[in-house]
């Protein structure tokens, strides 16, 4: 039998088939893989749906491709995800979890379905524990630092928070309460719930709540709950503006050419960095910046319509930006300290600097590059440091840039060309007759004197992102400690004021203003015992950074940060245990935590065994300065008497 | 126009054109060989689609031609009525189309290419055009009864 045997209308069936069978197969099976369930099916988590002029990052990739790869990369995109055994970084396979608060949690995957076991955290007390449940994982927060799971409740879309969270750099699983600064033994705020009021307004693209009687002020069981956004995680139009008109209007090939050759601005999209330094920066500032509504009628309003700001607009025509050296005796402040009066003191130092991270846009506004500015050319603002597409220039792999979204010239060389762009006078020769520091030395960066780790977050300090001079009168009036001490870890506060009277000029702080300690002993070890625990994290984490550790020296370190291992705080001691594993002989030092305190000693004193055999090879400090006897031995009476004076306020910082 | 070699004319085209954009192949490789960034980088991705739209478009054209030779030599009784016309547009087609390509991905607007790119319409329809005569000269009933096909 040959072809000609069949007619051709057979012959055009068979083709159809031939083609159209594979095709079929092939898409079933990419779907079965895939096992996503459409958005407008998905009845138990927050969905994602194009509304309010939002088109979502789809349509951006055809025409932005290099910028839509760059955003890709970054850990904005992937701030919320739906939860998978792709985007969740810890495995489910069968794993049992014990750090968690009363009996373990035991995870399992069912074919791509991710589940959890653990104790109803929303026990309401009654009956002799809480009631096991079982629930899907839906979504994630979080990649890069840590990583929060959130659970369908199985009421509405309401989500609620797995008990643990998993830290991506120690891979570990951590109790939720140990992800923040937190006072020891404090009750933990409920988390249901949180996610679709609170997380959804910054860490999606124009999120919705949509509950039916604002978050707080009804059960959660009486509630009605459908949470919505435009699009999970943080996607273009969050700093482009909503883009349907533009994708719509850009669809025709004549107005794209005419926008290529013409070049200027189109009108139907925002461009952050065509805006002036204020505009740009609120751009950022809309999630990086601590803010409130102005009153109730305006929360109730982004309830159901998503928050009211878009990207070029004042921020601060929809939105309260709390800044206490701006508006300390506002009504909106007022009554936001009426509703909590450590509303404040929680997030800033005394002086108005903010000291949680996530709020970089209220450090920036209150540096004197960004607010005594006069030429807006050389305004700071946070595109002069940051860039949130990795340009064509820049060499380091999208890893390396994704971390902090510097720009090329802002990584390079600690930074210094940045500021030089418009501190050109203090470049060159002339760098090193201004921070009288070696040219090449840590002493000569930008950012180690005007940005110092004075910030909390995440189980780490960053930058402060106000820009600031070292000053001895700052740490003596807000108990922040200075850049010069953060280095240089065994000299006094008093060694500090006299070099900077004698470099800059300023006068001494008077000498009463200091404590017989702030003149005889070392400024960090002040701060580490006296300290808040927010001050403890700062000095513990100063204590593991290299340029502190090359000039202060290192074998003086361990039984302070062996202190710190047994501190009320989790954070506290975490951090204490990262710098420690930094110091030499401390690599293979196992510790946990979040162990029970008796077990936390046990781990305590084997560090303080270590530090005694690695200090008969590397030498001992004798300075009174860090407490250190002529003979090498601890002033205990000192250590103890600072111990006892430490601050026990309690520290919650909300970052 | 009498008197030209149509056949002679398509295959030396052909096989010169093959060379051409099969070097271009090479060479496009070659930039994905040392990672040349900007071919490679996300930046580029509009080149790199314009130019490998050159190459394939280019090469496929070249086999055409050389397959338009072929059938003027196997077939002679293909009965072409405007065999100038065709063979002006095959080879129009094939400087235009990845011309078109190619000048798109050397100058570009982020997801757009460059205005060279307005050539390819111009040797799509040359293209269409040649194969639309050479389609209708081998559904000639000379042709077929030739080759003993029944018209239906």
């Amino acid at each position: 039998m040959t072809l000609k045997n069949f007619s051709p209308r057979l012959l055009g069936t068979l083709a159809v088939l031939w083609l159209a069978v594979p095709a079929g197969l092939g898409w079933a099976f990419v779907h079965s893989r895939d096992g996503a369930i459409p958005e407008n099916r998905a009845a138990d988590r927050p969905i994602q749906i194009a509304a309010n002029g939002y088109a979502s990052s789809q349509p951006c990739k055809a025409c932005h491709p290099s910028q839509y790869e760059a955003w890709h990369s970054s850990y904005h995109r992937t701030m919320t995800q739906l939860a998978t055994p792709e985007t969740v970084v810890a495995s489910f396979d069968g794993v049992r979890v014990d750090d968690v608060p009363g009996r373990p949690m035991f995870l399992e995957q069912r074919g791509r379905e991710l589940w959890a076991d653990f104790d109803e955290p929303d026990w309401d007390g009654q009956g002799n524990a809480p009631p096991r449940i079982q629930r899907r994982v839906v979504m994630t927060t979080g990649s890069h630092h840590q990583q929060i799971y959130w659970y369908a409740t199985g009421h509405g879309r309401l989500l609620g928070q797995l008990p643990a969270i998993r830290l991506i750099g120690e891979q570990r699983w951590i109790p939720r309460r140990a992800a923040v600064m937190h006072p020891p033994g404090g009750a933990l705020i409920s988390e249901s719930g949180s996610w679709n009021a609170i997380c959804v307004q910054c860490h999606t693209t124009l999120g919705k709540p949509e509950f039916s009687s604002p978050f707080g002020t009804a059960a959660l069981a009486s509630q009605t709950i459908d949470t919505k956004a435009v699009e999970f995680g943080i996607s273009c139009e969050m700093c482009h503006g909503p883009g349907e008109e533009h994708a719509r209007l850009n669809a025709s090939p004549l107005r794209r050419y005419a926008l290529h050759l013409r070049g200027g601005p189109d009108s139907t999209i925002v461009q952050p960095l065509r805006l002036n330094a204020q505009r740009s920066s609120e751009v950022c500032g809309q999630c990086h910046g601590l803010w409130e509504f102005y009153d109730k009628v305006g929360e109730r309003a982004a309830n159901t319509n998503g928050l009211p700001y878009r990207p070029g607009d004042e921020l601060e025509k929809s939105r309260f930006v709390v800044q206490p050296t701006r508006n300390q005796s506002s009504p909106t402040m007022k009554m936001l300290l009426e509703d909590d009066p450590r509303f404040i003191s929680d997030v800033f130092w005394s002086d108005g600097m903010v000291r949680a991270t996530g709020r970089e846009y209220n450090g920036l506004i209150e540096s004197p590059c960004f607010k005594n500015a006069t030429d807006e050319a050389r305004k700071m603002s946070c595109a002069s440091c940051h860039s949130m597409h990795q340009t064509a220039d820049d060499r380091r792999p999208a890893h390396e840039w994704a971390d902090d979204q510097l720009t090329p010239r802002a990584a390079a060389s600690g930074g210094n060309e940045t500021c030089l762009a418009c501190h050109a006078q203090l470049g060159g020769t002339q760098l090193q007759n201004h921070t009288k520091h070696l040219a090449a030395s840590p002493g000569s960066s930008c950012y180690n004197c005007h940005m110092p780790y004075t910030t909390y977050g995440l189980l780490k300090t960053i930058r402060s992102h106000q820009i600031s001079n070292p000053s001895v009168q700052s740490t003596l009036e807000t108990g922040r400690p200075n850049a010069c001490n953060l280095c240089h870890l065994d000299k006094t506060l008093d060694w500090t004021a006299g070099y900077l009277a004698q470099w800059y000029g300023p006068a001494r702080p008077p000498f009463g203003a200091m404590t017989d300690d702030d003149r005889s002993v070392a400024a960090s070890l002040v701060s580490l015992l006296k300290g808040d625990a927010g001050q403890r994290a700062i000095i513990a984490q100063a204590m593991g950074w290299a340029p502190a550790q090359q000039i202060s020296g290192t074998n003086w370190l361990p039984p302070y940060l062996a202190v710190l291992l047994d501190d009320p705080y989790d954070a506290v001691r975490l951090i204490a245990y990262r710098s420690l594993r930094s110091l030499p002989g401390f690599n293979g030092l196992a510790f946990d935590f979040v162990a029970p305190p008796d077990r936390r000693g046990a781990m305590q004193r084997r560090a303080l065994e270590l530090w005694r055999d690695t200090r008969r090879q590397q030498g001992r400090r004798t300075d009174p300065a860090l407490l250190f006897t002529p003979e090498g031995s601890f002033i205990a009476e000192k250590v103890d008497r600072l111990v006892n004076q430490r601050n026990n306020r309690p520290v919650l910082w909300r970052e | 126009m009498a008197g030209i070699d149509y056949s002679r004319r398509h295959l030396r085209v052909g096989w010169w054109s093959l060379f051409v954009f099969a070097t271009l192949g090479l060479v496009l490789e070659s930039l994905h060989g040392f990672k040349v960034r900007a071919y490679l980088d996300a930046s580029s991705e509009t080149r790199r689609l314009m130019w490998t739209l050159a190459h394939a478009h280019g090469t496929l054209l070249s086999l055409i031609h050389i397959a338009f030779a072929l059938t003027l030599r196997g077939v002679p009784e293909l009965n072409l009525r405007r065999p100038e016309l065709i063979s002006g547009a095959l080879i129009g087609a094939s400087v235009l189309l990845p011309g078109g390509f190619f000048l798109g991905g050397v100058v570009f607007y982020a997801g757009d290419p460059g205005l060279g790119v307005l050539l390819v319409p111009v040797g799509a329809v040359l293209l269409l055009t040649a194969v639309f005569l050479v389609a209708r000269g081998t559904s000639s009933g000379q042709v077929l009864e030739k080759k003993g096909i029944r018209r239906s």
